[in-house]
């Protein structure tokens, strides 16, 4: 059946697990290109570079019935104590859904957190924000 | 094997110059000598960004082949692309060759990508 999609059918998960409370999440993919054009031509030509993901989204800072917090394994990426940093496997498996019915069509992907923000404001409903970047291939990309 | 015949990306051209001395007296008068009518280490670097590894590799070949800095060589009319004044205004002027002022440089951009870089010297 014919469907426009909207954000009714988005859904972010981490691990497998539903994010409560996204409020807006994207991908982007960048293809790299090199510049082949050479003197004496008129028309710009390209190779194809390096292929890479980022994207970013943003969660209502949200602490349900158990007192879970929904933004806890994203924001924990950066936000945390110790004198450590990122290490290389401190990579968050992101799963980016539309859904119809029973028909999900994902991108699952690899990624390191880059930022991380949350903040306070007077009238306003907390949100976190994070921007994410893809390393490696896609795990999954079933949006065709 | 001659010099590739790939276009470059980027050309730049410097037209050398006529040998002479010149001599200064101690009342600052400046006398100048001119010792030959030819001009003289006109320098070209030719740069080739992103071309395949197979192409890049065909610099190094040609640089063996000359022994590298040590014989002389002419150029394919390639290395003008995009020129259009007089061709000869770029090229080494009558009676010189090219030589390599230094290895050819080539850079990696990306697997089977690279860039090079090549310097060449006008030589009597």
């Amino acid at each position: 059946m014919a469907k426009v999609y909207t954000g009714r059918d988005g859904i972010l998960q981490l691990s497998g697990t539903t994010l409560a409370k996204v409020v807006n999440f994207t991908l982007q993919a960048n293809l790299e290109t090199l510049e082949t054009t050479t003197l004496g031509d008129s028309l710009r030509s390209y190779s194809p570079g390096v292929l890479g993901y980022s994207g970013s989204a943003s969660l209502l800072y949200y602490k349900d019935d158990a007192g879970n917090i929904n933004t806890t394994n994203l924001l924990n990426k950066l936000i945390k104590t110790g004198t450590g940093g990122v290490s290389s496997s401190e990579t968050a498996d992101l799963t980016l859904r539309w859904v119809d019915g029973t028909d999900q069509n994902d991108i699952r992907l690899t990624a390191y957190i880059t930022s991380a923000n949350i903040g306070a404001s007077t009238g306003e409903i907390t949100r976190a924000e994070i921007s994410f970047v893809g390393t490696g291939a896609l795990t999954t990309a079933t949006i065709s | 094997m001659a010099f590739p015949t790939h276009k470059p990306t980027g050309r730049s051209f410097n037209a050398g110059d006529y040998s002479y001395k010149k001599f200064l007296s101690q009342s600052g008068k400046e006398v100048r000598i001119l010792y030959g009518d030819k001009r003289t280490g006109m320098k070209l670097q030719l740069v080739y960004e992103n071309v395949n590894d197979t192409a890049a590799d065909d610099f190094v070949a040609h640089y063996d082949e000359v022994k590298g800095g040590f014989n002389t060589f002419v150029l394919p009319s390639e290395f003008k692309a995009g020129w259009n004044g007089d061709a000869l205004a770029i090229d080494a002027v009558s009676g010189n060759r090219w030589r390599y002022e230094s290895a050819p440089s080539i850079s990696s951009v990306r697997p089977g990508i690279s860039s090079v870089t090549v310097n060449l010297i006008g030589v009597l």
